[in-house]
């Protein structure tokens, strides 16, 4: 599997890829609802902080651990970071999509690489989900795949940061916030501050995760309630 | 054919204002009334509005089925990746209620409102209806696109909107009957309920295949 991970990289990091992201504006859509986002440097500095205070110290970092400890085939280290970063989501969309697009990847991966060796501990992980022994959450999930892919770390949190921006952007795109060649642009000003990150991130203990976004849970949360929208989050 | 032998899931698609949702309204009490269990999923573009007025009417109103067998979820305005490229969340939504209640004869999803190339990805739905009006005008049939065509079950809904709108319900039935050649299709009228139980008799035959519901004294848990 590890000769062509570049392959299964783009594949990951596809749109296309049935992830279920396309449903998420991870906030935006409250905040440019509400006038706190309103253009392509707002949309910008949004994806940034968004980045620095939540996916670095906390996603990425289970992201990590999880393709760790999917190669040692540490199945009590994989519930442990699923369950701490569970119990992380404040927010009961967030946590909720979480769950359900982590549990598909899975299964999408798992079917992909059925025959294969290498995806015996992506099933164990599966077992332990429907015996509700865990959860699934999407970067749990998606460092088993990588790691199923032998895609190296380094590629790994770059895919992790472009999927996420990428999705970000399409919200703003369909929002109306910024048009098409803007969402490129943003994409481009990104790139250095996330091959920076992919490159000099190291995997931390479980204990020392940590997240600061409070103005975007406190949306987040708003957007739960709110009558009309048209992403989950 | 099925795909497995999970619950049976019917897709439900068409554009906006085509009435989806009223057709879901009128369906469901018939099956319910015949001792089938359902649950509904409805994908909403800009809202859970469909499915909070099917909480009212089917729930708070009929009493015919349970709150949370009703469920709404919002597409990121991309109603047809919802159900044809990326049904990932629909999927998703599927796994928690056949794990909630793997009793239940029939799941029927309802797509957001989308234009005429919607289909249901077949690892979400294993019977499509593709749901038109009449106030569209009786070009629609002919003009085809993937919904009119390949649908399981073409509804041809607000007949009695013909006469206002100078629609002629033959020539949409000469076209329906061309272009889907031997697939069925009926006509409706969802607000009166005419020519609703030809819709619930193919559900009936085609995906439950007339399989005699389980009776359960506690169908509103």
């Amino acid at each position: 599997m590890n000769t062509n991970h570049e392959f299964f990289l783009m594949q990951l990091a596809d749109s296309f890829f049935p992830s279920g992201m396309f449903g998420l504006s991870n906030g935006l859509e409250s905040l440019a609802k509400h006038n706190r986002i309103r253009n392509e440097e707002d949309v910008l500095n949004f994806i940034e902080q968004q980045i620095e205070f939540q996916l670095v110290p906390c996603d990425c970092i289970v992201f990590l651990t999880a393709m760790e400890a999917a190669k040692n085939r540490n199945i009590d280290e994989l519930v442990e970071a699923d369950n701490r970063f569970y119990s992380m989501r404040l927010i009961r969309e967030v946590r909720n999509t979480s769950v359900r697009s982590g549990s598909q990847i899975l299964n999408c991966i798992i079917q992909m690489t059925f025959d294969k060796k290498e995806s015996k501990i992506a099933k164990e992980f599966q077992k332990k989900i429907k015996s509700n022994e865990t959860v699934g959450t999407y970067p749990v999930c998606l460092g088993i795949a990588a790691n199923l892919f032998g895609i190296p770390i380094e590629s790994g949190i770059r895919m992790m940061l472009y999927s996420f921006s990428q999705s970000v952007i399409a919200a703003a795109i369909r929002l109306g916030i910024i048009e098409h060649i803007s969402g490129q642009k943003i994409l481009t000003l990104l790139s250095d501050k996330i091959n920076t990150i992919s490159k000099n991130i190291k995997k931390e203990p479980l204990n020392s995760l940590w997240q600061l976004t409070p103005l975007t849970d406190i949306f987040q949360m708003i957007h739960e309630h709110d009558n009309s929208k048209m992403f989950i989050t | 054919m099925l795909k497995n032998k999970k619950i049976p899931k019917v897709g439900i698609g068409g554009p906006v204002g085509s009435g989806k949702t009223r057709l879901i309204e009128r369906v469901v009490p018939i099956l319910i009334k015949r001792g089938y269990r359902c649950c509904i999923i409805s994908n909403d573009v800009i809202s859970k509005e469909d499915a909070e007025r099917m909480q009212r009417t089917l729930s708070t109103e009929l009493k015919v089925m349970p709150e949370n067998m009703i469920i709404g979820i919002a597409t990121g305005g991309c109603p047809h990746t919802a159900i044809r490229e990326d049904p990932t969340i629909n999927l998703a939504v599927i796994d928690e209620i056949e794990k909630k209640d793997p009793s239940l004869d029939l799941i029927i999803i309802e797509s957001g409102g989308d234009n005429v190339m919607t289909t249901f990805s077949p690892a979400l739905a294993d019977y499509f209806i593709y749901i038109i009006d009449v106030a569209g005008g009786d070009k629609y049939p002919r003009k085809g696109g993937l919904g009119i065509e390949s649908s399981d079950l073409l509804v041809i809904n607000k007949i009695d909107l013909a006469v206002h709108v100078g629609a002629d319900l033959a020539i949409m039935e000469r076209d329906a009957m061309k272009i889907r050649v031997e697939k069925p299709y009926v006509f409706v009228n969802c607000q009166t309920g005419e020519g609703i139980g030809g819709v619930a008799e193919n559900i009936i035959k085609s995906v439950l295949f007339d399989k005699k519901p389980i009776v359960k004294k506690d169908r509103i848990r």
